[in-house]
């Protein structure tokens, strides 16, 4: 890794062990909280956007070394600010993009609209000026900010006018707001007239951000469970001496370790869609095996959140849900491995 | 060889789903669920009702099943205020029967078993709290952890050493089983909080200080608590097995609800087979579940017991409910996660955990196995 970039991993580390580690339960379950949001954004995690090596973009290799690190101790947190990272891309508005970096406002786009069919999101329609309607599925819906697709195609800014509806259940990161939210709102911003394209070009930009979170989550409960195996005994044996446990624990620290060079290579170039995709599938499906064998090596106390076991196991689940899709994203990738549109039948 | 469950079994199945039906509403599990809270009303009326008919097996074992496939939480928390009474079943007097088992049984009071301490759960031979003989009582000390209905059983049967082991080899000799009244001097509970599912059943730690127990209160044999607590697990492992296809089943229930509604088509006008795949692979394995299971309990309740396909039954159906669970969530997208299915993918892992991880399960398996070739 480059120097920089190990510098970063070490601002993070140090920002865990001060704000983090004794509390992720709670920057998991609560609310993060107005005073923690802006420690983050003083910390520059919220404005890795407009610093891409040409001075726009987002720096994704500095994004992905932070929210794997964050990832580790409170995968909410890397959530989080992946959630702002993405949010302030898209934005061209300097003072929005200077309310989020300084942590006193936030913003979220809704993918919904790509994860779900297209009857099953809400609409919102164009009517004498205004932005009204509804959206079922907002992750993120407590934020000052929200892009959304509106029926007519477009990708609309919505900067006030709407509130939020009924709140959906939270298997994972438990702190950001999901729910729906109605619209009545004339005070937006069209981004574009292509704003399905536009979404899913940054939905693919996530690929790697994504995966980011997957591993630094992996990491995170597969050291807990090192960490436990090594002194929890059984049958007067560590349990890291019973062949079944150590030999699967081993198997995905080997994958982890394998998906981790394969990580730092991709940071290292420019990722192909294929690569970025490939690192994903991967990170998010090893993130759940993890977090599974990680909580059954805890046996009961990894089914109690005081052991911070649990709340992997949820979160990775639900990482792959919100920022996945198993059709989409496979019939996307089958299509980049056989160079021709693949698996659609 | 009859696949067919008898006619009353079927009714119990009935019964089971009506009653599901009529007070497992989606509002009393969420809150149940989310304020972690026992759902003391609907066990009491499901006691009223007579939803556990003890007096035939197959009906208490469908109806665990059917109960938790419409929801875990509250379908385990109905079914499980007489955990442990097979003990008494078994090995209890008469006296025993009477006072503890019936009541029980007629739903007016509620049992727990405590086996598992801090220090371990699967070694239940190393377990360290003692009782010695004092006089007419024996005197507790020690501390039991993660005990379903721990805060609202009125007895518990109690795992506890009563006599030093003979050896290092042989710790499961010298353990005993004692009924703990639970408003015992002594005795104390804390409630444990923030499980990941089955949050509305009641789990709790016990702590034993100087807590006298007659000794008329010692359920069998002394010494033999070890055999009677495995023997136990042997019965009550094929009712977890039942719990796991009530999971399973309860997922392939909503995906197949959510690919009738939401299922993407492919060019050819089908459900996409993708989708169509998962389901025929999650119904198979429910399928498969069931049938060891069911080949389990038919051994049991000919009195035969069969632990290699007890254990068997119970790990099987534990995977299925966690893969079941999982790939209804991949597949449901935001889907799974704003409905009852993501309680149902939390509650699924409890059942590779408790009355024998499955890490233990397998090993129990193989041994016994190994075992019977010897032989
Ligand atoms: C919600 C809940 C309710 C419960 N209810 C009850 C109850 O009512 N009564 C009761 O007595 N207990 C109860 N339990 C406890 C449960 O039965 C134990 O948690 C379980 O038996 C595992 O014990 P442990 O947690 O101490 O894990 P450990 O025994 O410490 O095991 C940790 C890990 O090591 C593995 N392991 C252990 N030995 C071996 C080996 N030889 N080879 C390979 N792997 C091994 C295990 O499989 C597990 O993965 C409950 C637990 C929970 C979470």
């Amino acid at each position: 890794m480059e120097e920089e970039y190990e510098i970063l991993e070490s601002t993070v580390k140090d920002f865990n062990s001060k704000y983090v580690d004794n509390n992720s339960l709670k920057l998991e379950n609560e609310a993060m909280g107005k005073e923690f949001v802006k420690i983050l954004a003083d910390q520059g995690f919220f404005s890795m956007a407009g610093q891409g090596e040409d001075g726009k973009g987002t720096d994704v290799k500095a994004l992905s070394v932070v929210l794997e690190n964050l990832a580790k101790s409170a995968p909410a947190v890397a959530v989080k600010t992946l959630m702002m990272n993405s949010f302030s891309a898209a934005v061209k508005e300097k003072e929005i993009i200077d309310s989020i970096s300084n942590g006193s406002k936030s913003g979220t786009v809704t993918f919904s609209d790509l994860l779900v069919g297209k009857d099953q999101n809400g609409s919102l329609r164009m009517e004498g000026g205004k932005v009204k309607g509804g959206k079922e599925f907002v992750f993120g819906s407590d934020s000052n900010f929200v892009i959304t697709l509106l029926d007519s195609g477009e990708l609309a800014l919505i900067k006030s006018g709407f509130t939020t509806g009924k709140k959906h259940k939270k298997l994972g990161f438990r702190s950001i707001g999901f729910s729906s939210i109605t619209v009545d709102s004339a005070d937006f911003l069209i981004l574009s007239k292509e704003g399905r394209k536009v979404l899913e070009r940054m939905y693919e930009e996530l690929s790697i951000p994504v995966a980011a979170i997957a591993l630094g989550m992996s990491e995170g409960v597969s050291q807990k469970a090192l960490d436990y195996a090594k002194v929890r005994t059984a049958f007067g044996h560590y349990l890291k001496d019973f062949q079944p446990l150590a030999f699967d624990i081993a198997s995905l620290v080997a994958e982890m370790d394998i998906l981790k060079r394969y990580f730092h290579d991709l940071l290292g170039g420019t990722p192909s869609d294929k690569e970025a995709l490939f690192l994903k599938h991967k990170a998010l499906v090893l993130a759940k095996d993890i977090s599974r064998t990680s909580l059954q090596i805890h046996g009961g106390y990894g089914y109690l959140e005081d052991f911070g076991i649990e709340k992997f196991y949820r979160d990775a689940m639900a990482l792959s849900v919100l920022f996945h899709n198993e059709e989409k994203d496979m019939e996307k990738l089958a299509g980049l491995v056989f160079d021709s549109r693949a698996g659609f039948v | 060889m009859d696949f067919e469950l008898s006619d009353e079994a079927k009714e119990a199945i009935g019964k089971a789903k009506e009653f599901a039906r009529t007070h497992f509403t989606e509002e009393v599990a969420e809150r149940s669920d989310r304020e972690e809270q026992f759902p003391t009303d609907i066990v009491a009326i499901s006691k009223k009702e007579k939803i556990l008919d003890f007096s035939n097996p197959w009906k208490v074992l469908v109806t665990i099943e059917e109960l938790v496939r419409r929801d875990p939480g509250l379908g385990i928390s109905v079914t499980i205020s007489a955990f442990g009474s097979e003990i008494f079943m078994l090995f209890g007097n008469d006296e025993q029967k009477e006072k503890y088992m019936n009541p029980v049984f007629a739903g007016q009071k509620t049992l727990g078993l405590g086996v598992t301490e801090p220090g371990g759960g699967s070694d239940v031979a190393n377990i360290k709290t003692e009782a010695r003989l004092d006089g007419d009582t024996y005197i507790l000390n020690g501390g039991k952890m993660f005990i379903s209905n721990g805060q609202i059983a009125d007895y518990f049967l109690v795992l506890a050493r009563t006599s030093p082991p003979p050896s290092s080899e042989k710790k499961h000799r010298g353990l005993s089983v004692f009924v703990v009244d639970a408003k015992s001097p002594g005795f104390a509970v804390n409630k444990l909080h923030g499980k990941l599912g089955v949050r509305a059943t009641n789990t709790a730690e016990l702590i034993f200080n100087n807590v006298r127990v007659p000794k008329e209160n010692i359920v069998g044999e002394e010494g033999k608590g070890f055999y009677y607590i495995m023997t136990f697990f042997n019965i009550s492992r094929i009712y977890v097995a039942a719990q796991g296809l009530g999971i399973a089943h309860g997922a392939l229930d909503r995906l197949v609800e959510y690919s009738k509604k939401y299922g993407e088509m492919s060019e050819t006008g089908e459900l996409n087979e993708n989708l169509q795949l998962a389901i025929a692979e999650i119904a198979t394995r429910v399928e498969a579940a069931r049938n060891l299971t069911y080949k389990a309990a038919s051994y049991l309740f000919k009195f035969t017991p069969n632990p290699i396909i007890t254990s068997m039954s119970k790990y099987y159906a534990a995977d299925t409910a966690v893969f079941s669970t999982r790939r209804a969530m991949e597949l449901m997208s935001l889907h799974g996660l704003t409905t009852d299915l993501e309680r149902f993918f939390r509650d699924a892992k409890i059942l590779d955990i408790w009355e024998g991880t499955t890490e233990v399960e397998k090993l129990i398996i193989t041994r016994m196995m190994l075992k019977e070739e010897g032989a």
